[in-house]
């Protein structure tokens, strides 16, 4: 990891331990916007990650309903619209 | 860079404070007095929380969608019953995230609307850093903004309240009056911030938030947090102060509210609304004439009994099912291997 992407890291990890805490769980999505940081800077560096981060707070707004969305693998789609959640299986649930 | 980014929130910024500047004067307090500048910020509060009341509303009304994907919340947390391992977690929380965005409700506020806070935070800092005080003493780029011109961003620094200006800081301040003022300031900052957080975690979180690591360290940050602004506040703008203690009571307001009308299931804060709402029936019961007792005692035992019953059909369902999904679950399937 270069230089960058481990301050960038460094920066997040403070977030999580210090100012998170404290506002109580807020984020829609999973993992949550600052979860996906990390991850995505680890796999994409810090240039791409960042990217990744700031699309992915864009789209943790009031309007947007959440939901699993995970960071894109390498070489996967890495800027998309609908979440990246393949991983979930659809079960049908009682209320609809 | 950073003046360019920040230009347009200034403006915004400046503009907002010297409208309601106009309107408290309008009504006819002192344009020059500095409980007029005072009050601007807290107009200036007024507005941005005002503008986000929508976001607001929209979050409590998803919190109200949620009961009626309670049972299938209550599914999930069934199946995970028990399992505190990290990958059980995370297999709970994705299913629960899932599941609200397939009824397209969330009961989370997003992370959005509490990073746009903070430039508008910063824009002030700015406009109270430079162009008053900036303005003041002919330092460095510090032009009017918008409709705070040079004019009127003199008379705004020229403001005394209670012999300070607004952009004195603890620090950076000729008299004691200043330092007096800012030091009152900080108490209230540090306590609207403390009752806030406190409002929060022991009322409204349910028995099963307020243990383990994370709670401890919530509750260590809680008590650490007045420590850190008593650092940091002596060099905030008096300006800043206000603004930030104004937006604490703001929020403080905004909490309560959802805390007495929509709080977490589970929590200390629905035991007290499910009495009130009790208390209420029974009230209303002893209206029309019956006997209180017993609106009360048919009310509590129907919900305690319809939670038993449902707990009780589900438990031969759950361990199959719990079971059997593990297997089909690529998540689960790393936690029993581990």
């Amino acid at each position: 990891m270069s230089i960058a992407a481990r301050a960038l890291g460094g920066a997040i990890r403070g977030y999580q331990l210090t100012v998170s805490p404290l506002t109580g769980p807020r984020c829609k999505f999973h993992p949550s916007c600052s979860h996906f940081a990390l991850e995505a800077i680890q796999v994409h560096g810090a240039a791409v990650g960042s990217s990744l981060a700031a699309w992915r707070l864009l789209r943790c707004n009031p309007w947007s309903n959440g939901g699993v969305d995970d960071v894109p693998a390498k070489g996967e789609r890495l800027f998309r619209l609908t979440r990246n959640n393949a991983a979930m299986l659809t079960e049908p649930t009682s209320a609809v | 860079m950073l003046d360019t980014i920040l230009y347009p929130l200034e403006w915004v910024v400046a503009n907002v404070m010297v409208i309601w500047h106009w309107v408290w004067s309008a009504i006819g307090l002192d344009p020059a007095a500095g409980i007029t500048w005072a009050l601007s910020i807290v107009g200036l509060v007024i507005t941005i929380r005002a503008a986000l009341i929508p976001l607001f509303v929209k979050q409590i009304n998803a919190s109200r969608a949620m009961q009626v994907i309670a049972p299938d919340l209550k599914k999930i947390q069934d199946k995970y019953k028990g399992k505190k391992d990290q990958a059980s977690r995370e297999a709970m929380s994705r299913e629960t995230m899932e599941l609200y965005s397939k009824h397209k409700t969330n009961p989370f506020a997003s992370c959005l609307p509490m990073l746009i806070q903070a430039p508008i935070f910063f824009a002030l800092f700015r406009v109270l850093n430079y162009r008053l005080e900036g303005n003041a003493s002919g330092s460095g780029s510090t032009e009017g903004i918008g409709m705070l011109t040079n004019e009127v961003a003199a008379q705004a620094q020229h403001a005394e309240l209670f012999g300070a200006s607004l952009s004195d800081s603890f620090f950076n301040s000729p008299g004691a009056a200043a330092k007096i003022l800012s030091v009152v300031l900080i108490v209230a900052m540090v306590a609207t911030t403390f009752l806030t957080q406190h409002q929060l975690t022991r009322k409204n979180l349910p028995a099963s938030a307020l243990e383990g690591p994370m709670a401890q360290q919530q509750k260590i940050l809680m008590y650490a947090l007045p420590f850190i602004f008593v650092i940091s506040g002596p060099n905030f703008p008096i300006g800043v102060l206000i603004y930030w203690t104004t937006t604490n009571v703001w929020t403080f307001g905004q909490q309560w509210y959802v805390i007495r009308n929509n709080p977490t299931p589970g929590s200390e804060a629905d035991r007290l609304h499910k009495e009130r709402l009790a208390a209420k029936a029974a009230k209303r019961a002893a209206k029309r004439g019956e006997d209180p007792q017993a609106a009360v005692i048919e009310a509590a035992p129907e919900e305690e009994s319809a939670q038993k019953r449902s707990g009780q059909r589900q438990q031969p369902k759950r361990k199959s099912r719990g079971g059997g999904k593990s297997q089909q679950l690529p998540v689960n399937d790393d936690k029993d291997l581990s």
